[in-house]
């Protein structure tokens, strides 16, 4: 496009970007394959043998299901509290002068606390407080771990807003507000976007916070986690296919969306 | 900046403000002050006596080396995950068509919703003395006898932990890209820069928000890690969330703590230096007026 | 639609609602999104009304959807919730954590009883309220970390002795932790990734195989230790183990997919290998076995709140033999009392008594032999996981 890369190096970075998705597919591929072999022991089905046994004995495993929901539901609260926190706090940072280095430190400050740790103590503080646990308690620790990702993934699409535009805007009588509402806005959107997904995929998958501060409802990694330490059926591996191909179904259709859209 | 800019910035700051004096700040106060205390053989808890020992028993055995080598792995895995998150975000961005780019994204986001505890362990099943890619290789007759090395290595480990946060990288690379000004790079090319005089003359600077923050993101995911060390590594690997476990299990609280202070240090500390050598926090400041 | 998901009948009461305040105001802006789910939390604790029981267990002990069949029986609904199976966390939950607001009753490895005691987290039961703990196994009643100072802090539910797991096809027979030193076998055999199983087994073949001068396999003194270690350490060193494991699906797999040919570990990875058709055989090893229990403990919260009765009435249940019939008929597991056998005699069209008979004088018959019990804290306990740590950094 704006640069003549040259086709050798076109090819290497197609090689690179192909070899880097191989490697993130192998294992959900080849889960989504075994989660269709009827025989007890993992492995890869013959095309003769496939089947949906275990897919049809997931709805009854109320365990599994009950721990999904839990997770679905915390991670889109969490998701929802992270994206809204970090624009805030994004937002912040370009007011800011003189402090922007400590507001920048002081937000990504969490994530570098180990999850055994923060959960431990983040739990030790709510039973001191009298704060039973519960989905509460999870999504508490779980937006301090997100939004620092979702915080920096926010300030990043911020260069997309030219400090010229809002200028501009200001000369013209805008309001903050509305500088933010019909500038900022819709020039950061792909970054809410990411945010979004980040902190939604990070509080899905998270474990060690969870276990230490979930309510009587343990989370889904919780349970996948017990499950596979205490004697698991292949179940938990229908889960997977299912979480997979649900996300295949969800992610297709609103990139379906996004070509149509704009096209 | 004008005085009533500020009420502004205050209110945007208190919510995020709040919550991380709540939930980051106070377990962190905690962790900090009981790390200085000492373990009570008589409740199997800790009572407030000032102590040392937790720190002390970093020094002791080998302990201190699983921070040293979770740094070198989270280091390595961060640096692997760059090398194939840059050319991964430079197709998307640069190569691929509108569409082709929505399905690329589209590609890269779906495997991360399937749980990591279970595509750590499919890792078992794809690099063992059975597994896949073993028998493959056997089958095209390039190796007569599996190898042994391809599970239960730091080999197997690297690349549980590449798959596992590969998207860390690769999202935060690209969002860098698309703020890079066209009009620098078709200038660069009018002048008779190569591809990679430009990418390194232009692009990498530009870009370096997203290379720190992809890094950042990777480095963080991997000091927190256990599971792909403790299914792919050999015989009693070891990270630093395996020592803290270890530790808890025999009620070792200040030594936990301690461990956990000392991490944080040493990775906030890695950012500050970063912080005044590239002046990472101002990163991500606009570019261009 | 959250909050339907976990709602019942209930009437919220006075301090939940107190605490969600406290809670919300602590929140600041978030707080009206959560409170979703805090409502949802005190439906939870409202249902503790009716005869049920919060029980925080390992997944080993979770008969699923047997459960309401266990509830008409013994007038009692567990709400199973998983603790992951991990002893360290789930007594660090107990001890600095929220277990005590949460849960009624406990099941995990046994060890740990005296210190949960001491830190006041869980309190004795009182056995006369237990009609079914006479039933239990003499040798089962006997098990040393039971009781504290007199008072018994734990009821054994689970009973099971260890060995090695191997394949006889590749090994012939095996009868002696030695094959797992044997360097002829290097780099084809495992341990578990924990000092509490990995250790005794050790010193239970330098003990009684190798002459060593060790007292009590379980319960190590500082020089036995450094014995046994040093031990472990050289074969590790030597590259003996292809990797030590954690967890059933781990230890199942090292099995099946043939990454190793013996490994210590638990007996039912041997039935689940066969229901996959592998040919794999336990070991009676001349060294003894590694004997281990999951004991009941009473949380301290459920005597605050009252449900002790309850607690008492629902362990009552898990002795009185249609849980033990079902959980040896699930995973091979054994509950220590002939109250399974008179259970599966009296309903033979759910399980076969021939089987429960069997299952029962197996395990009777391994505990007849030389057992060492599984210790998670012998006195020596910090200076265990300080030799781990040299092994792991070895």
């Amino acid at each position: 496009m704006m640069i003549r890369e040259g086709l050798s190096n076109r090819i290497l970075l197609w090689a690179i970007t192909i070899a880097g998705l191989i490697v993130i597919y192998a294992p959900p591929l080849y889960l989504l394959a075994v989660s269709f072999n009827p025989a007890l022991q993992p492995g890869l089905p013959r095309l003769s043998d496939l089947s949906v046994t275990w897919y049809a004995a997931l709805p009854n495993d109320r365990a599994l299901v009950g721990a999904l929901q839990q997770s679905l539901m915390i991670a889109t609260i969490t998701a929802v509290l992270a994206t809204g926190m970090s624009l805030m706090a994004a937002l912040a940072y370009f007011e800011l002068r003189a402090q922007r280095t400590a507001w920048f430190l002081t937000v990504i400050l969490p994530m570098f606390v180990p999850g055994v740790i923060q959960g431990l103590a983040l739990s030790a503080v709510f039973t001191r407080s009298g704060i039973k646990a519960s989905s509460l308690t999870v999504i508490a620790g779980h937006l301090l771990w997100a939004m620092p990702f979702a915080f920096i993934v926010i300030l990043t699409s911020f260069a997309a807003v030219r400090r010229s535009y809002l200028t501009a805007a200001a000369d013209l009588g805008a309001t903050w507000w509305r500088q933010f509402v019909d500038i900022t806005l819709p020039l950061i959107r792909p970054g809410l976007i990411s945010a979004f997904i980040f902190s939604f995929l990070l509080s899905l998958n998270e474990f060690t916070r969870a276990f230490y501060l979930a309510g009587r409802q343990n989370t889904l990694p919780v349970v996948l986690f017990g499950k596979m330490n205490s004697g698991a059926s292949p179940v938990i591996y229908a889960m997977s296919g299912a979480i997979f191909l649900v996300s295949v179904a969800c992610v297709a259709l609103a990139s379906l969306h996004f070509m149509l859209r704009r096209n | 900046m004008t005085g009533s800019r500020l009420p502004i910035s205050s209110a945007l700051m208190t919510p995020p403000l709040l919550s991380i004096l709540a939930f980051g700040l106070a377990p962190l106060t905690i962790v900090v002050v009981w790390s200085f205390w000492s373990w009570d053989p008589s409740t199997y808890w800790i009572k407030p006596d000032l102590s040392l020992a937790g720190y002390a028993g970093i020094l002791e055995a080998g302990r201190w080396t699983v921070i040293v080598s979770t740094l070198v792995k989270a280091f390595a895995t961060a640096l692997l995950c760059l090398l194939i998150a840059y050319p991964t975000a430079y197709a998307v961005h640069f190569l691929a068509g509108r569409r082709l780019s929505i399905i690329l994204l589209a590609l890269i986001t779906i495997p991360f919703f399937t749980s990591y505890l279970i595509r750590s362990f499919s890792w078992r099943l794809v690099l063992g003395r059975t597994g896949v890619l073993n028998s493959w290789l056997q089958d095209i007759g390039i190796i007569n006898a599996p190898l042994d090395w391809l599970l239960f290595s730091n080999f197997a480990v690297v690349v549980g932990l590449v798959a596992s946060y590969l998207p860390f990288a690769t999202f935060p690379l690209l969002l860098s890209m698309r703020r890079v000004d066209p009009t620098f790079l078709a200038a660069a090319q009018d002048l008779g820069a190569g591809f990679w005089k430009s990418l390194t003359s232009i692009l990498l600077p530009l870009t370096m928000s997203g290379i720190f923050a992809g890094f950042l993101f990777v480095f963080v995911m991997v000091v927190g890690s256990s599971t792909e060390v403790q299914m792919l590594g050999g015989a009693g690997a070891s990270i630093v969330s395996v020592m803290i476990n270890d530790v808890m299990r025999v009620a070792n609280y200040p030594l936990a703590f301690a461990i956990s202070t000392i991490v944080l240090i040493v990775i906030f500390g890695l950012v500050l230096i970063g912080n005044r050598m590239f002046g990472l926090a101002s990163l991500f400041e606009d570019q261009s007026p | 639609m959250i909050v339907t998901k976990q709602s019942r009948p209930f009437s919220p009461r006075a301090h939940s609602n107190m605490q969600r305040r406290d809670f919300l105001k602590l929140m600041g802006a978030g707080g009206i999104a959560l409170s979703a789910g805090g409502l949802g939390f005190a439906s939870r604790l409202a249902a503790q009304d009716a005869a049920t029981i919060a029980f925080w267990a390992t997944a080993t002990l979770d008969i699923g959807d047997k459960w309401p069949e266990f509830a008409k029986q013994s007038g009692v609904t567990p709400e199973f919730t998983d603790n992951g199976n991990d002893l360290g966390p789930v007594i660090a939950r107990l001890a600095a954590g929220n277990a005590n607001d949460l849960f009624d009753i406990g099941g995990f490895q046994g060890g740990a009883e005296k210190e949960l005691a001491r830190q006041g987290v869980i309190i004795p039961w009182d056995t006369a309220k237990i009609p079914n703990y006479e039933s239990l196994w003499q040798w089962a009643k006997d098990i040393p970390y039971l009781k504290n100072d007199g008072k018994q802090y734990g009821i054994p539910a689970v009973v099971n002795a260890d060995s090695i797991i191997y394949r006889p096809d590749k090994l012939g027979k095996i009868d002696s932790y030695g094959a797992i030193f044997d360097p002829k076998l290097k780099g084809r055999v495992a341990m578990e990734d924990a000092w509490i199983n990995s250790a005794i087994f050790t010193a239970m073949y330098l003990k009684e195989s190798e002459n060593q001068p060790i007292a009590d396999p379980g319960n190590l003194s500082e020089s036995e230790l450094g014995l046994v270690m040093e031990f472990l350490i050289k074969h590790k060193s030597d590259g003996q183990f292809r990797t030590f494991w954690n967890g059933w699906e781990q230890g199942v797999q090292l099995v099946a997919d043939q990454e190793v040919d013996a490994m210590t570990g638990w007996e039912p990875i041997v039935y689940e290998g066969r229901k996959r058709g592998l040919q794999v055989e336990y070991a009676a090893p001349v060294e003894g076995y590694e004997g281990w229990g999951n004991n009941m403990v009473l949380l301290k919260g459920a005597g605050d709140r009252g449900v002790s009765d309850t607690a008492h009435k629902f362990v009552d249940g898990l002795l009185g033999g249609f849980y033990g019939c079902e959980l040896g008929q699930a995973r091979g597991y054994l509950v220590p009392t002939d109250n399974n056998v008179v259970y599966a005699k009296a309903h033979p069209d759910e399980y076969k008594p021939e089987e429960v008979e069997k299952l029962a004088e197996h395990v009777k018959a391994k505990f007849a032999g030389k057992i060492y019990w599984q210790n998670a804290r012998p006195d020596n306990f910090q200076l265990y996981e300080e030799w781990w740590q040299k092994l792991r950094n070895a």
